[in-house]
């Protein structure tokens, strides 16, 4: 991942900007009823590889920026919500996921998981400055 | 630029757009691409590389997935695109001149 990156610099200009942005495993998605912005009933992970391989991630940005190859401009986070027409919907969409846990963690019961659904998904990025 | 954190925004999907909108993403991270030559190293079919050449100069999109890019290349025929343009590579060894590019994309690359 630091080859990536420092390919990256090598073709970017003299204060050129590499946008990093990827899903953040570190903040479980939230599954909403009914609506992207309705009650928060459950909640998916993500799979411990996945877990693992953005961990080497940010680790490959921290080495980058340590040796003053890049400095960090900006970050954020932004949400991104994905409809599903119900449970059985979402429960298809999870099972074949590379990065979700194939499970979500219900805080409702059952009777309360009918209808439309929305997961809001994290994703976080960095601006950062080619020195 | 700010340095502070942009937490909260919430952005539209669906199930055939797993994705954010290129034009909501991009407007997010803040960068100005209007004139810029523009590297999206990962661009899988081009989401973000189509979406980017509205404003750039130029946008080159870079992948490993021939069958992708080649999905990319129709779509920006479709669009009547011609400042984007899509090549084989790897985020590793992009085989690209130094100092070619103001802006560079890794959107679930890294």
């Amino acid at each position: 991942m630091v080859d990536a990156l420092e390919e990256a610099r090598r073709i970017l200009v003299d204060d050129g900007v590499l946008v990093d942005a990827r899903p953040d495993s570190r903040v479980s998605a939230r599954v909403r009823a009914r609506s992207a912005t309705g009650r928060v009933i459950g909640t998916i992970g993500s799979q411990r590889p996945t877990k693992s391989d953005d961990t080497h991630s940010d680790h490959a940005v921290a080495d980058v920026l340590r040796r003053g190859l890049f400095t960090s401009r900006r970050r954020g986070r932004l949400w991104h919500a994905i409809p599903f027409e119900d449970a059985g919907e979402l429960q298809d969409y999870l099972d074949d996921h590379l990065r979700f846990s194939h499970r979500v963690r219900w805080r409702v019961p059952r009777a309360a998981r009918a209808g439309r659904l929305f997961v809001e998904r994290a994703v976080r990025f960095e601006v950062l400055e080619r020195r | 630029m700010s340095a502070t954190a942009n937490v909260g925004r919430l952005l539209p999907g669906g199930l055939g757009y797993l994705r954010p909108p290129a034009e909501i993403e991009l407007a997010a991270y803040g960068v100005d691409l209007r004139g810029r030559r523009v590297a999206d190293i990962g661009a899988g079919e081009g989401r973000l590389a189509l979406g980017a050449a509205r404003d750039a100069k130029t946008v080159l999109a870079v992948d490993p997935d021939r069958t992708a890019l080649g999905r990319g290349r129709t779509e920006a025929t479709r669009r009547g695109l011609r400042n984007v343009t899509f090549r084989y590579g790897t985020a590793q060894d992009l085989r690209l001149p130094d100092r070619s590019f103001e802006v560079v994309i890794f959107s679930w690359t890294l």
